[in-house]
């Protein structure tokens, strides 16, 4: 590299302009958005005029109200509860159902198998209202398990697609050798069909997480309770009754978008392995 | 130690018949080498005998004991990979150590055996890696190392050789006779080269298309094939054939292939006699064949005269190709042979190795007439 000739060498700095050029636009696009809310967060409810002026002050105080006042508290709390619940219970079954669609040969199985497909396909709007009056013939509505329960499914059916192909992606000779050496079915699963499928496990905890947690019409249809809303939901309901308080919402906004944002930087690292798995050979 | 029995094993994938009433007796601290072109079986074999598959009908003994019923774990049976199969998230000392833990083995016990193995196999340095960040050659020793330190009743090869480069599988090769040696166990092998397989076995189970053609020791298949099947498979080059009617002229007997006629010895005539007048293929090796400047003394030498098509210098040999009106074949020639591309040329075949099929017993694969 550092013999190379300064001629190619300023070439391929030019070269490279236009590509650094769009990313930054798709980069700006993408944040400045987040940015004005945020600043907008801390702004005093006069020096909402201009949207990209900074504030003379830092009114953290709003998040505060928000959390408080607003009850964005008592939202996040329900959010974290149905998200941490529904993250947790659709990664186990999807293991599950990833290693008997991936692994296994069972009669039906592909049938089956579209069925997971089909779940996948249909739009929440298209059995919304049939769900909801499903939930209510046994009581469910305005519990977490409105909430809970019907992403479960969602989200299931989408991790047996995932998952399956990471399970059928595990050579055959592996799961042999594993028996050879005295693995039961149980023990070639949990030493050595788990590990190797982690990346993807990760990759889907994201994915479930942040489609759980943003979550807005199911939270729409089965909650009436103030207590139990989402924070999608309850920031919703609060833009309704506050529409002048600008400085509230998008400290709300924040507090929503937050950890999300958090989650994902935390296990960046495993989400891109999962998502290009397989595009490199290990 | 133990020996291990296929009794009338057949497999049948739906309407495939892998196996074919297989029947092998493999004696205790023999080397077997189950050898064969692709999808004749012998993988099948080593599967079903591994508990990986579930045989049609018969019996797998080892020793004593029928395990068609027992889970490949408690059969106690290690079994080295084509693929190598390394547990691709484990160090190379897990990997080793993973059957170990998995029955319960003591920590120390463990370390033990997996370090005695490791100095074996010279991998001592590689124990704290991931299989990843090892050459082809050195996950080929974990694997073998990983087999090892389970010192199972019986080895098992699936093809461990063929992802190597051609150096290193001659070396390794070397390497796998003398652990053989070393462990005194029974070791089954499974290969399609058939060099591998006469450079190590005690015995060779030659297979094609589910069925068991020979078992025999290597030299007894390269001296005496039980069919046409064998006859071309065990060689390099391989035997050339030629179809040919038998008969008696003036006392003698001729094999004559309408391009070229060879006289049989006399001490081989009574058992071709029957033959007379019928259809056979004969079939000579390569190295039958000789420059008659060249040829040992003291053979029953046939002339031959044919056209040189192709030479192939080998360096200590010369692989000719000839031609001889509607029939082609090789030889192999001492290195002195200076023969041009296009010469007609006269070169002697050794009647005293040359070997006779009977056509008419099985048109598909002529068994040898003996």
């Amino acid at each position: 590299m550092g013999f190379a000739n300064p001629a190619v060498n300023a070439r391929r700095i030019l070269g490279s302009i236009p590509t650094y050029l769009i990313l930054t636009i798709g980069l700006l696009l993408a944040v400045i958005p987040f940015l004005l809310i945020f600043i907008t967060a801390l702004k005093s409810p006069a020096e909402l005029g201009n949207a990209f002026a900074l504030p003379q002050q830092f009114h953290w105080e709003n998040f505060q109200r928000a959390w408080t006042q607003a009850r964005f508290g008592t939202y996040f709390k329900s959010s974290l509860i149905v998200t941490l619940s529904v993250v947790g219970i659709s990664c186990l079954l999807s293991l599950l159902t990833g290693y008997a669609f991936g692994q296994l040969r069972f009669p039906l199985k592909n049938s089956i198998f579209l069925l997971f497909l089909i779940g996948l396909m249909v739009p929440t709007e298209a059995y919304i209202i049939p769900l909801y009056y499903s939930l209510r013939a046994v009581h469910l509505t305005d519990t977490y398990w409105a909430l809970i329960l019907p992403q479960i499914g969602m989200s299931v059916c989408f991790g047996s697609f995932w998952m399956r192909g990471f399970f059928s992606g595990i050579p055959r000779d592996l799961v042999d050798a594993s028996r050879v050496d005295g693995c039961n079915d149980w023990q070639t699963f949990w030493h050595v069909m788990i590990p190797m499928v982690l990346p993807g496990l990760w990759t889907m905890a994201v994915l479930f997480f942040i489609w759980t947690w943003n979550d807005f019409l199911l939270a729409l249809v089965m909650i009436t309770r103030e207590g139990l809303r989402t924070l999608p939901l309850g920031l919703a309901m609060f833009q309704g009754r506050y529409t002048t308080d600008y400085t509230l919402t998008a400290a709300g906004a924040t507090i929503v978008a937050l950890p999300t944002l958090l989650f994902y930087v935390l296990f960046q690292r495993q989400f891109i392995r999962g998502v290009t798995a397989g595009a490199i050979k290990g | 130690m133990a020996s291990v029995t296929f009794d009338h094993v057949t497999k049948k994938f739906g309407d495939v018949v892998a196996l074919n009433d297989l029947n092998i007796k493999v004696e205790d601290r023999e080397f077997l080498v189950l050898v064969g072109p692709s999808g004749c079986g012998k993988t099948t074999a080593l599967r079903c005998l591994a508990g990986l598959e579930e045989v049609t009908s018969g019996r797998i003994l080892i020793g004593d004991q029928v395990v068609n019923d027992i889970p490949p774990k408690d059969r106690d049976i290690a079994m080295v990979f084509q693929s190598y199969a390394l547990y691709p998230h484990m160090t190379v000392f897990d990997n080793m150590a993973f059957g170990l833990k998995l029955r319960k083995f003591p920590k120390d016990e463990i370390k033990r055996r997996v370090e005695e193995a490791a100095q074996i196999l010279g991998i001592e340095t590689l124990l704290k890696r991931k299989p990843r960040e090892l050459s082809g050659g050195q996950r080929q020793r974990v694997a073998v190392g990983r087999a090892i330190v389970r010192e199972p009743k019986v080895f098992l090869f699936d093809e461990p050789l063929s992802n190597l480069d051609a150096k290193l599988r001659v070396q390794t090769r070397a390497e796998i006779s003398k652990l053989h040696q070393r462990l005194q166990t029974t070791f089954i092998y499974v290969t399609h080269d058939q060099v591998e397989a006469m450079t190590m076995a005690t015995r060779i189970a030659v297979m094609n298309k589910g069925i068991l053609q020979q078992l025999d020791t290597p030299q007894n298949l390269y001296d005496k094939p039980a069919n046409l099947f064998v006859a071309g498979f065990i060689g390099s080059p391989a035997m050339n054939f030629f179809s040919a009617r038998l008969r008696k002229e003036q006392g003698e007997l001729i094999i004559d292939t309408g391009d070229f006629a060879v006289k049989i010895p006399a001490e081989k005539r009574d058992l071709y006699a029957p033959y007379v007048d019928r259809q056979v293929i004969f079939g000579i090796r390569p190295e039958d064949i000789h420059n008659p400047t060249f040829a040992p003394p003291g053979i029953h030498a046939a002339p031959v005269e044919s056209k040189v098509d192709v030479i192939e210098l080998m360096g200590n040999e010369i692989f000719l190709y000839m031609v001889s009106g509607k029939n082609n074949y090789v030889a192999r020639v001492d290195p002195r042979t200076r023969f041009k591309i296009g010469d007609t040329v006269q070169l002697v075949f050794n009647m005293d190795n040359f070997h006779l099929f009977n056509p008419a017993a099985d048109s598909e694969n002529p068994p040898a007439i003996r």
